[in-house]
């Protein structure tokens, strides 16, 4: 990572209303740098997800500021390719083919046709899939089905890559899989990551930062720069240094919901 | 989906087997039950009039009815013939312009909020009541036939395709968000095959209403001189007291419904069959 860091999101003061009357974030303030891969964790109920929506333009902040490479992010989203988005479970279209689901930002965008699948194509060699361009979203395991889905989110070349827990539903085997994949990728696209996340080992695993929040409502309680080189090895001290100390924060944000 | 294990023995092999003996015992159980249950059936409507001294027009024998419909199959078939094409028609009519109005209803809020309940109020309104007016403003004949039978088979696609098109998950809209996708966009490309299965019910539904409209229809519109429909010829035969034509004619009316209902369910199962539960064998 070079010397002089840009800044690709930027929360300020940001609070989150729901029509419920639900706080889901409440002086939110954080400011994330170009490249790197940072984790929201936090319990549920802490405004992660909320977090990432709002950088992704899904949604109005109801106070404070959100800007996304200096933009409003939902300027972001109706001009450029930039902000991609992977979802819990993988969203994929069950009527299209795995090739035509990693299509469909790039047909959406109007890109040129020949380019396109060959992008495609690409990006679902970067995921491992080449060989299951015409199965259907129902003939893949759930690992495969989330692989599809980020090859679908990297097919459009975004800068900036928002996932909010993609890998929450997968078995432990498939998820330590794809996160090393995960990391292989993102070092190989330069793209920034907001990564959302309940688990504190995949948190320390994967983050050159860690945003840990607490609940109810929802704030950033603690930055934890995980200076650790990688690949990561989950079983040398200081990894576990890294997630005690992730723990030890995040049981003081819980902690601090139940005087609440 | 399951993964097909490497069949490691044969004993394995033998339990696999037995299984799809059982698995064909099964098929053949069901088709062989039915057929079975029709056949004793049949026979206690035959021997019940014979017993009881029943005159065939008031309760004819199956093979009375038989009989009529080989008899008069002349006067049968072309209006097997008038009904089949009215209730096509009608239905066809009904798909498009249902599945056409519910497009138009969910792209804008506005125009579905303001209109869809006045479509709810006109369905309750019965058809049968309304026949007679549309009589009278299109005539006898096929084109208020064809009118009845649209109107009846109208609303369900309407009302499916309508819930189909907003049941669209909510994070599927983000995604179309994210990518900047214009309204139209996301009608065709996520919206209206995310309703597929929806339409297909709907259509299955009307299709059997729209054979009732048209028997209905021709009740109330029907016209003579080799041109009326089974409806027509029930109402002429029930005049006459012909009950065995009149049984023959019913029966062919059912007959064509459920090849009707079978033919669209076999469109349904190929739009669906690459990617909908329902259109899906479930491996064990």
């Amino acid at each position: 990572m070079g010397a002089i860091q840009k800044e690709v999101v930027c929360f300020r003061q940001v609070d989150k209303v729901y029509n419920t009357g639900t706080i889901a974030l409440s002086q939110f303030d954080l400011s994330i740098r170009e490249g790197e891969f940072i984790s929201f964790l936090g319990p549920s109920g802490c405004g992660k997800s909320t977090a990432l929506r709002m950088a992704a333009g899904l949604g109005n902040v109801t106070n404070g500021k959100v800007e996304v490479f200096g933009q409003d992010p939902k300027e972001v989203i109706r001009n450029t390719n930039d902000i991609a988005f992977v979802f819990q479970d993988a969203n994929l279209l069950p009527w299209r083919s795995v090739l035509d689901n990693v299509l469909l930002p790039l047909e959406l965008r109007g890109s040129d046709k020949k380019a396109r699948k060959e992008t495609a194509i690409n990006a679902l060699e970067m995921v491992g899939l080449k060989d299951y361009l015409k199965s259907y979203p129902r003939q893949l395991s759930g690992g495969m089905k989330m692989r599809v889905s980020i090859a679908r989110a990297l097919a459009a070349k975004p800068k900036m890559l928002l996932m909010d827990e993609p890998f929450a539903a997968l078995d432990e085997m498939t998820r330590q899989t794809l996160q090393m994949d995960l990391l292989d990728i993102w070092k190989k696209e330069n793209t920034s990551i907001l990564f959302v996340t309940h688990n504190v080992y995949e948190a320390v695993y994967l983050s050159s930062r860690i945003a840990v929040m607490s609940a109810r409502p929802g704030r950033l309680s603690k930055l934890i720069e995980v200076d650790l080189p990688y690949p990561r090895e989950r079983t040398i001290t200081r990894f576990n240094e890294y997630v005690e100390m992730a723990s030890k924060s995040l049981e003081h944000s819980m902690g601090r919901r139940e005087l609440v | 989906m399951p993964v097909q294990t490497a069949v490691t023995n044969n004993q394995e092999m033998a339990a696999k087997t037995r299984e799809i003996t059982r698995e064909k015992f099964k098929f053949k159980l069901s088709l062989i039950g039915p057929i079975a249950a029709l056949i004793i059936f049949l026979a206690i409507w035959q021997f019940i009039p014979m017993l009881l001294d029943i005159k065939p027009f008031i309760l004819p024998k199956p093979t009375d009815v038989l009989n009529a419909a080989i008899e008069d199959w002349n006067m049968l078939w072309p209006a097997i013939q008038i009904t089949v094409t009215e209730s096509v028609i009608g239905f066809l009519v009904s798909a498009i312009v249902g599945i056409t109005g519910a497009v138009v209803l969910a792209s804008s809020k506005i125009i579905e909020i303001s209109l869809y309940p006045y479509a709810v109020i006109l369905q309750t309104i019965p058809v049968v009541a309304v026949a007679p007016i549309i009589v009278i403003w299109f005539g006898s004949g096929y084109n208020s036939i064809v009118i009845i039978a649209f109107l009846i088979g109208f609303f369900p696609v309407v009302s499916n395709t309508l819930m189909g098109l907003n049941s669209v998950d909510k994070n599927m809209n983000d995604l179309f968000t994210l990518y900047n996708s214009s309204k139209w966009q996301t009608m065709w490309k996520l919206r209206i095959p995310a309703a597929m299965p929806y339409i297909m019910s709907g259509l299955k539904i009307s299709c059997t209403l729209a054979i009732i409209g048209a028997i209905t229809g021709e009740f109330v519109a029907g016209i003579g001189g080799g041109k009326g429909g089974l409806g027509y010829a029930i109402t002429v035969a029930a005049v006459q007291l012909k009950t065995p034509y009149l049984f023959a004619c019913a029966i062919c009316g059912a007959i064509f419904g459920i090849v009707f209902y079978l033919l669209v369910s076999l469109i349904s199962h190929y739009t669906l069959r690459s990617w909908h539960e329902s259109a899906m064998k479930v491996e064990k």
